[in-house]
């Protein structure tokens, strides 16, 4: 492989395509411009000019692995050559949109992980075969020898559709399914849905049933759709996905439409990330990230191992990427009662603070009376936060990482091999310092560039990172 | 076992450093402040504008002595350990093998008073160590020496 050499000839068609929906609102203009003007058949032309401008680039684009490096050349008036050395590739992803699916074609994005997004070198438009080759050649793994393996490669995880029921209970997916329903809503004023049903007319109706009835009815019917959305986006992005590590490496292949086949290298998983939302949780379910080094920051939701489904599944997963069950299902330490005082100060305070100003106000009369109410319902809510926040408080040091667990809401299990710690952050503010506790941080190169473990007493905090890496910390300890 | 301070002191200097910045921020405060009263008064009791001009006085006389207090740093052979911060403090602690850059800066206001700022970053985006406030002299040398460590311990810094 060391001429340069074109993309493949399918790309023919894609670009020309491409170009043409590009250039669409323009194209129409012309049309309708020439339709009222008599309608020649040379209005037409100005639809060969994006044709010609998609076999233009597919003329000048080339690409060639030669002395070690990846190179792409683009460009009819300013060339670029964008080119990357081989042994700095840290990852190798194929993305297919439908047009290239349809073609047997795949977009081989080459990631050096410099942390910025120009260090990306795309190969758009080759045939699927053949990036898979190049994926292993440049990943370094050995090809085709994988054939004749004795033990045949495992999937460690197939996606059963049925766990797309976790799907309206993550806020991403409420938040995804809300984001369809305002577009929809927006493309309905457009189309000029308003003035196909009479909204006015439905308003009467709705005011005749009273508000009583009205505002449950289209609360339910909003939740409902947001919730099919969200299982549809579910089923969309995840379908098919297959977990399956071979080598060296691990491989994650999903989506319905655009399929995505991503390959994460042992060596830069330096931990995961156990996620349990509220809503999962109480339905049992767990979703699971990979914290990976030297990816770029913009592709960070490339480090998804496992989407929503049953917690057994998502641990089981974990398992087998850290090579271990302990870190996930051992006993954590807890941070102690002036951690737990702690988070029942914080969730109670606020809400002490306000039902205070409305008793004040109400004996005062300067309110009325239903103030009381909000401040009310919200306390035994703070209560169950707090209890539920003091009780996934912990951290441990298993097998070799770092395991850290908080939050109630956003209940994240973190796991960081301690060898890729970079650094250890002590945080307290007065309050803290006075109960003697600290923020205890591990920062890292992946993931959320940071492990955090909230309220630790000092003493314990100073031990814990003594012992996850020997020598650092203890060094300025007495 | 606790984590004792790390051994060297900013310059005395740093104190105005930070009283200017204070003084940047308060009037900038104290700005807004007037043209809220002047386009709509806000009808405050005299006592909460004594209050307020109390908190702000404090802001920038207190604070950055405070500050002085806290702010302290350390290079041994393997590791940098810095301390900043005032109400909320925090202690950062990199080992010399994942030391990545060296910065040296000087602000307008650093430079006046022969000032600088060297920050230490590692692979993390979380884990940058600024030790500010430094002798510009001193800041030189601490930059010469941190280059030649970081470079004698092995490692690819991530």
């Amino acid at each position: 492989m060391s001429d340069w050499q074109r993309l493949d000839r399918r790309m023919l068609l894609v670009h020309p395509i491409r170009e043409v929906v590009k250039f669409l609102p323009a194209l129409v203009a012309l049309f309708l411009a020439g339709t009222a003007s008599g309608g020649a058949a040379w209005h037409y032309l100005p639809v060969l000019v994006p044709i010609a401008l998609g076999l233009l680039r597919y003329l000048t684009t080339s690409f060639r692995i030669d002395q070690g490096r990846v190179e792409l050349r683009r460009g009819l008036l300013s060339r670029h050559v964008l080119s990357t050395p081989v042994d700095r590739v840290r990852t190798v992803d194929l993305t297919s949109p439908l047009t290239h699916r349809l073609l047997g074609l795949t977009t081989v994005r080459i990631g050096s992980g410099t942390g910025d997004d120009d260090g990306a070198l795309d190969l758009d438009g080759l045939p699927v075969e053949v990036a898979r080759r190049l994926r292993a050649e440049l990943l370094r793994e050995a090809p085709a020898a994988a054939a004749d393996d004795p033990a045949p490669v495992v999937d460690t995880l197939r996606l059963d559709p049925r766990w797309a029921r976790f799907a309206p209970l993550t806020s991403t997916g409420l938040v995804l399914g809300g984001g369809i329903v305002g577009l929809a809503a927006q493309g309905w004023n457009t189309v000029g849905g308003p003035r196909l049903v009479d909204l006015d007319d439905l308003a009467d109706g709705a005011a005749r049933a009273s508000v009583w009835i009205a505002v449950p009815v289209v609360a339910v019917i909003v939740l409902v759709a947001m919730s099919l959305l969200a299982v549809g986006s579910y089923l969309v992005s995840n379908w098919d996905l297959t977990l399956r590590h071979s080598q060296r490496s691990w491989h994650l292949s999903r989506g319905l439409f655009t399929t995505r086949e991503t390959t994460l290298d042992d060596v830069r998983v330096a931990g995961v990330s156990l996620g349990e939302p509220i809503g999962l949780r109480l339905a049992g379910g767990a979703r699971l990230g990979a914290i990976v080094t030297g990816v770029d920051r913009s592709e960070r939701g490339s480090s998804a191992l496992v989407p929503p489904a049953p917690y057994d599944v998502v641990a089981g997963v974990a398992a087998r990427v850290l090579g271990s069950a302990a870190p996930l299902t051992g006993p954590l330490v807890p941070h102690g009662p002036l951690a737990v005082r702690r988070r029942w100060t914080r969730a109670l305070g606020p809400v002490l603070v306000v039902l205070l100003l409305a008793v004040v106000g109400v004996v005062a009369d300067a309110a009325p009376a239903w103030v009381l109410v909000p401040p009310l319902l919200a306390l035994p809510v703070a209560m169950l936060l707090a209890a539920d926040r003091a009780r996934s408080l912990g951290h441990a040091l298993s097998d070799g990482r770092l395991v850290a667990r908080s939050g109630s809401l956003t209940r994240r299990r973190e796991v960081l091999g301690t060898d890729h710690v970079i650094g250890w952050t002590f945080r307290d503010t007065w309050f803290q310092r006075r109960a003697g506790l600290t923020t205890l941080v591990a920062t890292t190169a992946g993931g959320r560039q940071a492990v955090t473990l909230p309220d630790v007493p000092l003493p314990v905090a100073v031990r814990l990172a003594d012992e996850a890496i020997p020598g650092l910390v203890g060094s300025f300890a007495d | 076992m606790n984590l004792r301070e790390p051994a060297q002191q900013v310059s005395a200097r740093a104190r105005w450093l930070w009283a200017g910045g204070a003084l940047a921020q308060v009037v900038v405060a104290a700005g807004a402040l007037v043209v809220v009263e002047w386009v709509s008064p806000l009808d405050l009791p005299w006592w909460a504008w004594v209050l307020l001009g109390v908190a702000l006085a404090s802001y920038v006389v207190v604070v950055p002595q405070w500050r002085y207090l806290v702010h302290r740093w350390e290079v041994t052979d393997t590791a940098v350990y810095t301390q900043t911060g005032w109400w909320a403090r925090e202690r950062r602690i990199a080992p010399m093998s994942r030391i990545q850059t060296v910065d040296h800066a000087e602000g307008a206001l650093a430079r006046l008073l022969g000032l600088a700022t060297v920050t230490v970053t590692t692979a993390s985006a979380a884990g940058a160590l600024e030790i500010a406030g430094l002798d510009a002299v001193r800041a030189r040398q601490l930059v010469d020496e941190l280059t030649l460590k970081a470079d004698a311990v092995e490692g690819d810094a991530t």
